[in-house]
């Protein structure tokens, strides 16, 4: 694979029109696509031809995967790329990546769409016009000169790249220009993190969990599971910490004390509501009980007798190296009574890896601070921006605004145009990272190689070129990387592999484990630390990312808009989430827009009463009020009662960031906050509006106040009895007909194991991807017509020892005996010979009947047609999925193409098919691996064997419709006070 | 049963001659319309019109124009297609068996009872057709032989019941309607000037000669259709109501819903019945055809009715928690108390309760209080239709998919819609052909002045 000519080599293509370009992807997009690199960039008006000689490997129609690495966050999952006829259209995890596993979030997943958003920056700008390559790079040089003669700094500020190509293109551009730096700033910072290592450990870093082997974890504001830092890592390791048939009879105990309701507290076995500005005495409080008991206390105050914390604490101490306490919040004090806490437990080595340390947010927030003064003392000649976007994700936006426009040069190196681009004078487009050559070292010692798999859509460059053209040794992307990696990388192999071996191996596999770099570090020891006095603050405000949304760079992406929180069940808005108690207190009803102020900063936001949130806090998710969501004007069908998914400001939402504040050098997401109702309503879009499975009280049958439709049971009734939790079916299992189907062959099954899953919603936006669903917006969701074919049921059941919070994906139960399919008049939802249960689009009428006789309510109607906001988009559908038209019925298909898919393919090679060739693309993409499919005729199978689990169950069993999909239930590690479970 | 209700006394008032039957009858015919139809004609005319633009937009749009959801599929369209279904239950019941248990009381009213079925199951069927997501292809509910393979219609689903029923209601019904109309027509045929009307009356008439043996056959025919329509009577909603009892819906699925929903239908379709009759008869100046006696049957059979219906409400609540299924139980807690509680006390009140008031012949005598009772069941019956189609749907099994519905305007002007082509086809109507049946009338007369004589 040779890189043969540079994209920005044929200087400045026109803008492709849009009908060209589709007339492009019709005939030709495998030409030279399909292999990135490999072709060349196809300037405007040159005809589109097909192929002459079809290369090697590319079959019309046959999609080829390339493994690469995602950029959707900080945590740099490995990643194969689908591609059909040249074209990217779905993204998998590699099952060959260390971390990940094969799973992948949902951004990760989402990410695909990018490539084709015609809203990305075409091509480079200098001062608002549309420039050259050329231009760019003489008025950068000529810049970077200007600034060393005039001996003033160079800096780079840029989102965590840790790969080492990155580093290497910064060192080479660093040792280039004199007084330049690199400053790492993320939107979600955990800088503390890595302060307080430095202080206990000798060494900034950020130690990498190992969660898999922990018995006992306390989270404080940690959302490991949802919006941390290795979410898809951390939930694969989270489920199997709580694997009930582990041989040793270990499983985990989660305790989890947080102000609001986290995807991560939503699966704790135990939760505290704790306002962030108590966090640090109340860890302080723990601290001392487990030196206590471990008889290293320091102090002799006895701590007040508090049941809870002093079980807590035992639990700790009799777990030790085995348990760990996990801080989320970026406060320097609660990150070092966290590492004393761990440093007792003896969880570094165990379960905190700081050989292995974490490269997946970097921060400096001092860095930044200082970076702040730079600029406003003006020593600073030239500043790149890469991947940042202070203006708005930095609580003093509009201090940067004027900061940047007063440095001689500031570049921009980004996708799209964003809050910051308006102060920047050079705009420098970066490729998708899937059009674009890069690395990355998501932890010390794990590489992982970026691999275009398409020719850049716009005139981009990557950084790392960017740089090497900046640093006066240009290179092309895939030279650059490969230049980097015999440096850096190859020294590092634990083979005696050459290097071409060595590499096309990590090429092949996605990526290649070596040696860590050694990190100098001391001998750690605890330090004494005083926490705060508790804030007082009537009302307290916590600042938190949104599982999809994160720090609100992917605000662009209708899918991730879409995606309903899987706590709230709000899609397309964020809010101001408040106790229902609270809210009583301060006469606030949901939807009342209410104004924050903190700090100066206000923000109208409706109100979301959030059933988990502790008592005088407000949350409010980051991320939203992006620039980038004015696109969405106009999305969803459009018709006289339509209304539009964006608010007043023509936003998805509002941006919180001003109400961050800057502390002691660190960025801070908690601040008290006053609460002012504006008089005026605005409804959300909420994809589930009854959020109990506990009727409300005046409508319960006597003696029947909850439905089971999730069931749980505690961990000691389930060692006692593994069926503890049943519920007693209300009447008995009866065929009135006998069995209708037979099923010689395959029959598919889906066993979902609800104590593994954690609610991360990959699994909504895999369906999302592979099944053309469409995007209806803001509008449709409110109106009860989203249309994910798979949706993430939660409920929060309120209990005497708190909450309950399961998560239940629910898609399409293949029945076997299916009510839809008997009532349907056309014929166009039929029972296949393996147990599928199918829709036939193009013979469906659209009565909807069926839909209002499926118990399980996951047959989704197409009210319009949803054609993709941006045209562009259209070609990320899957060719082998049916889009369908308005007036016809939909649902899950068990992914009936890739089972066909790999039936045909089991039948070409004369092979038996084997569990792993029969993925549905939810099962597929599951962190927790939750989701097992199969066939049930075959003994050996995955599935037959969870069929056997004393914990499954089917819902709504009773009305005896046979489900195919089969629950196992929730295994709760409650504490004995709470421990009489619901049944006895 | 008639005569013990009924009071003795002459079916038409007046003493009127067979020639005086025939001119009063066919009066409205011959002249020009007057201002007051002129004005009804506007009214119901905008009324339809509106709501053809409605389903114009709706057709145009997408079925998202409307205000159901993923959780509640069915909302106004089906609220109102068995609401126009069960209107049209009245004209069979009355002119067939009504027929065959000779009540002659009932020809002064089956003409008008008969084109009113026809019209409401005109407004009835429109519902079917246009709520489906591609009613362009509504022709693939025939089972008609086709070159996709063995592809046939599902013989196991309601809706293809459904779509035989109401299609085979139609047709006996206009048949019916029809052959009952061809004295009338003979006697239009012989009052009209030559003419175009007078040639379109005599093809209608089928050269009619009032021959004994014409009548002979005309009664026979009659006779034969009376038979064949009156098992409709109760197979059309009984199948309609199997729309909802084979579902497995709780709410839906049960046993009682094809009695209830037959005498429901005869219930609201007296009602529209008598309130028709009630303006009609003060319209066109008929109140010597349509008495008091006729008022007081009707509202006894609209007691009666009230009563079974009644029974079904109470019935369905005792089931529901007898049986001890947590999810029926919950559906009907939730009927009464829950959000859409008051859509469930306006049908209790209004088919329940305010029918009690026709016990009293205070209530009875006064024709505008008959006519507001007729009207409050009718909107009764319809919220009948509105809580168990939209009750049941809108909190089933799963609490994550519960959701409410809230019509859009869209619906609202469909729904306007066909009340505005059932008015403009019923003032048509009146226009077109004598709203009596002139040929009955006057043999009923005759023969209760011919026994009268007899008996002195």
């Amino acid at each position: 694979m040779s890189h043969d000519s540079q994209p920005h080599d044929h200087g400045t293509p026109e803008p492709l029109p849009r009908r060209d370009f589709l007339k492009v992807a019709g005939f030709s997009t495998a030409a030279g696509l399909a292999l990135a690199g490999c072709g060349r960039q196809r300037t405007a008006g040159e005809p589109a031809l097909p192929y002459a000689e079809q290369p090697e490997g590319v079959i019309g129609g046959r999609p080829v995967w390339y493994a690469s690495t995602c950029a959707g966050c900080g945590e740099r999952c490995g990643l194969l790329a689908k591609c059909v006829d040249g074209r990217p259209i779905k993204l998998e995890g590699n099952p060959a990546h260390p971390l990940n596993r094969g799973r992948l979030c949902a951004v990760g997943q989402a990410q695909v769409l990018g490539v084709y958003d015609s809203q990305r920056l075409a091509q480079p700008q200098i001062g608002g016009q549309a420039a050259s390559w050329e231009q760019v790079d003489q008025t950068v040089l000529g810049a970077l000169t200007a600034a060393r003669d005039q001996r003033r700094a160079v800096r780079l500020l840029t989102d965590t790249r840790s790969g080492p190509t990155s580093r290497w293109a910064m060192q080479q551009f660093c040792a280039a220009w004199g007084d330049c730096q690199v400053i790492v700033s993320d939107a979600l910072s955990h800088s503390a993190v890595g302060e307080a290592h430095l202080q206990t450990h000798g060494v900034r870093a950020w130690p990498r969990l190992h969660l898999a082997r922990a018995t006992v974890v306390v989270g404080v504001e940690s959302d490991f599971l949802g919006s941390g830092v290795a979410p898809v890592e951390q939930a694969a390791d989270w489920s199997r910490a709580r694997d009930l048939a582990a041989p040793d009879g270990r499983y985990l105990y989660h305790f989890q004390a947080e102000a609001r309701l986290s995807l991560t507290g939503a699966k704790a076995d135990q939760r505290l509501p704790l306002r962030p500005g108590a966090a640090a005495a109340w860890l302080q409080d723990l601290l001392n009980r487990v030196a206590r008991r471990l008889g290293a206390a320091q102090q002799e105050a006895t701590p007040k007798p508090d049941p809870r914390l002093d079980e807590l604490a035992d639990r700790l101490v009799q777990a030790r190296s085995s348990s760990v306490v996990l801080c989320g919040l970026n406060d320097l004090t609660c990150q070092l009574l966290a590492n004393g806490l761990n440093l007792l437990l003896g969880s570094y080595g165990s379960l905190l890896d700081l050989n292995q340390s974490s490269f997946q947010r970097l921060t400096d927030d001092a860095a930044v601070v200082a970076l702040r003064e730079e600029l406003a003392a003006g020593q600073v000649g030239v500043l790149l921006l890469a991947g940042v976007n202070p203006l708005a994700d930095l609580p003093d936006g509009a201090a940067w605004d004027k900061l940047l426009r007063a440095v001689p040069l500031t570049v921009q190196i980004g996708e799209r145009v964003d809050e910051t681009s308006a102060a920047c004078r050079v705009l420098a487009p970066e490729p998708h990272f899937l059009e674009a050559w890069g690395d990355a070292e998501p932890v010390n010692g794990v590489v992982s190689v970026q691999q275009p798999v398409i020719q850049p859509r716009t005139a981009a460059r990557s950084l790392v070129e960017s740089l090497s053209v900046w640093s006066n040794r240009p290179q092309g992307g895939e030279a650059l990387v490969q230049t980097a990696w015999q440096a850096a990388v190859w020294s590092r192999r634990t083979t005696d592999q050459g290097w071409p071996a060595f590499w096309d191996q990590a090429l092949a596999n996605g990526c290649v484990e070596v040696r860590p770099v050694a990190l100098p570090s001391s001998v750690p020891q605890a330090l004494n630390v005083a926490p705060p006095p508790v804030d007082t603050a009537p009302l307290e405000l916590v600042l938190y990312a949104k599982v999809g949304q994160l720090d609100g760079r992917h605000a662009w992406n209708p899918w991730l808009q879409e995606l309903p929180d899987p706590i709230s069940k709000v899609s397309w808005d964020n809010y101001a989430a408040l106790a229902p108690e609270t809210a009583a207190e301060l006469h606030l009803l949901e939807g009342d827009e209410v104004e924050l102020t903190a700090g100066g900063a206000r923000l109208k936001l409706p109100v979301l009463l959030q059933t988990g949130q502790a008592p005088g806090t407000v949350a409010v998710a980051l991320g939203y009020g992006r620039a980038a969501s004015r696109r969405f004007a106009a999305i969803g069908p459009r018709w006289i009662g339509a209304h539009p998914s964006v608010n007043d400001q023509g936003l998805v939402g509002g941006n919180a960031a001003p109400l961050r504040r800057w502390a002691d050098g660190r960025l801070l997401d908690w601040a008290p906050v006053t609460l002012q109702a504006t008089g005026r309503r605005l409804e959300l879009a909420r994809a589930q509006t009854q959020e109990s499975q506990v009727l409300p009280a005046h409508l319960a049958p006597a003696g029947d106040p909850r439905r089971e439709i999730v069931q749980a049971t505690t961990l000691a009734a389930f060692r006692h009895n593994p069926q503890a939790g049943a519920e007693p079916l209300h009447h008995g299992p009866s065929e009135l007909w006998g069995r209708e189907h037979t099923y010689p062959g395959h029959r598919w099954t889906m066993v979902i194991d609800l104590n593994a899953c954690t609610g991360c919603s990959a699994c909504v936006l895999a369906c999302q991807v592979e099944n053309n669903i469409p995007v209806v917006g803001r509008d449709e969701v409110r109106r009860r017509r989203e249309m994910h074919w798979l949706r993430l049921d939660r409920y929060l059941d309120p209990t005497s020892a708190g909450l309950d919070v399961a998560f239940q994906p629910m898609l399409c139960h293949h029945c076997d005996n299916a009510p839809c399919e008997v009532v349907c008049p056309v014929l166009a939802t039929v029972h296949s010979a393996e147990g599928l249960n199918q829709q036939v689009y193009n013979r469906c009428v659209g009565t909807r009947y069926c839909a209002n006789n499926c118990p399980y309510k996951v047959r989704r109607f197409n009210w319009f047609n949803y054609p993709h906001d941006d045209p562009d988009a259209e070609l990320v559908l899957n060719p082998d999925v049916t889009v369908r038209t308005r007036g016809v019925m939909e649902k899950c298909t068990f992914c009936v193409q890739r089972l066909e898919a790999a039936k045909a393919e089991a039948a070409r090679t004369g092979q038996p098919l084997r569990d792993a060739d029969v993925q549905p693309a939810c099962a597929q993409s599951c962190p927790a691996g939750a989701i097992w499919f199969g066939d049930r005729n075959d003994p050996n199978s995955a599935v037959a064997r969870a069929l056997a689990d004393p914990r499954r169950y089917r819902v709504l069993e009773e009305l005896g419709v046979e489900p195919a999909v089969n629950y196992l239930r929730v295994v709760r590690n409650a504490p004995a006070a709470a421990e009489e479970s619901h049944h006895g | 049963m008639a005569e013990a209700v009924l009071p003795d006394q002459p079916l038409i008032a007046g003493h009127k001659t067979p020639a005086q039957i025939s001119a009063e009858i066919s009066a409205p015919l011959g002249q020009r319309p007057n201002r007051t139809w002129w004005l009804l004609l506007a009214i119901s005319g905008s009324a339809l019109g509106l709501g053809l633009l409605a389903i114009g937009y709706e057709l145009f749009t997408g079925i998202g124009t409307w205000g159901l959801n993923r959780t509640v599929g069915w909302g106004f369209d089906i609220t109102n297609f068995v609401f126009w279904v069960g209107i049209g239950h009245a004209g069979t019941l009355i002119s067939a068996v009504l027929f065959i248990f000779r009540q002659s009381w009932r020809t002064s009213l089956n003409r008008a009872a008969e084109a009113m079925t026809l019209f409401a199951v005109m407004c009835a069927g429109i519902f079917p057709l246009i709520h489906m997501g591609r009613p362009w292809l509504a022709y693939w509910m025939f089972p008609y032989p086709n070159v996709r393979g063995s592809l046939w219609i599902n013989f196991r689903s309601p809706l293809v019941w459904d779509f035989f029923a109401i299609s085979t209601y139609f047709t006996i019904s206009a048949v019916f309607w029809f052959v009952g109309l061809i004295p009338d027509l003979a006697t239009l045929r012989d009052r009209t000037a030559p003419g175009l009307r007078q040639r379109i009356y005599s093809f209608l008439s089928l050269g009619w000669d009032g021959s004994y043996r014409t009548w002979h056959r005309y009664e026979a025919v009659y006779l034969l259709l009376a038979g064949l329509a009156t098992p409709l009577v109760v197979s059309v909603h009984t199948i309609v109501s199997t729309d909802f009892a084979t579902a497995v819906l709780p709410g839906w699925h049960t046993t009682i819903l094809p009695p209830y929903f037959v005498c429901g239908a005869i219930f609201s379709g007296m009602s529209m019945v008598l309130a028709l009759m009630l303006v009609t008869r003060g319209a066109l100046g008929l109140r010597d055809y349509i008495q008091q006696r006729h008022i007081d049957a009707m509202s006894w059979f609209i007691l009666g009715t009230s009563g079974v219906v009644l029974l079904a409400y109470v019935t369905e609540l005792f089931t529901a928690f007898y049986t001890g299924n947590p999810y029926e139980a919950f559906v009907f807690k939730n009927r009464a108390l829950g959000p859409l509680g008051w859509s469930y006390w306006i049908m209790v009140c209004c088919n329940g309760l305010v029918p009690q008031l026709l016990w009293f012949r205070g209530v009875r005598h006064r024709p505008a209080a008959v006519f507001a009772v007729t009207i409050a069941v009718n909107i009764g019956m319809w919220f009948e239709r509105f809580v168990i189609i939209v009750t049941s749907l809108h909190r089933d099994f799963l609490p994550s998919s519960w959701a409410s519905y809230q019509p859009t305007l869209i619906e609202g002007l469909t729904m306007l819609g066909t009340f505005g082509l059932f008015f403009t086809a019923f003032l048509i109507f009146c226009r077109l052909v004598p709203v009596i049946a002139i040929a009955e009338v006057k043999q009923a007369v005759v023969a209760e002045q011919g026994g009268a004589a007899g008996g002195h």
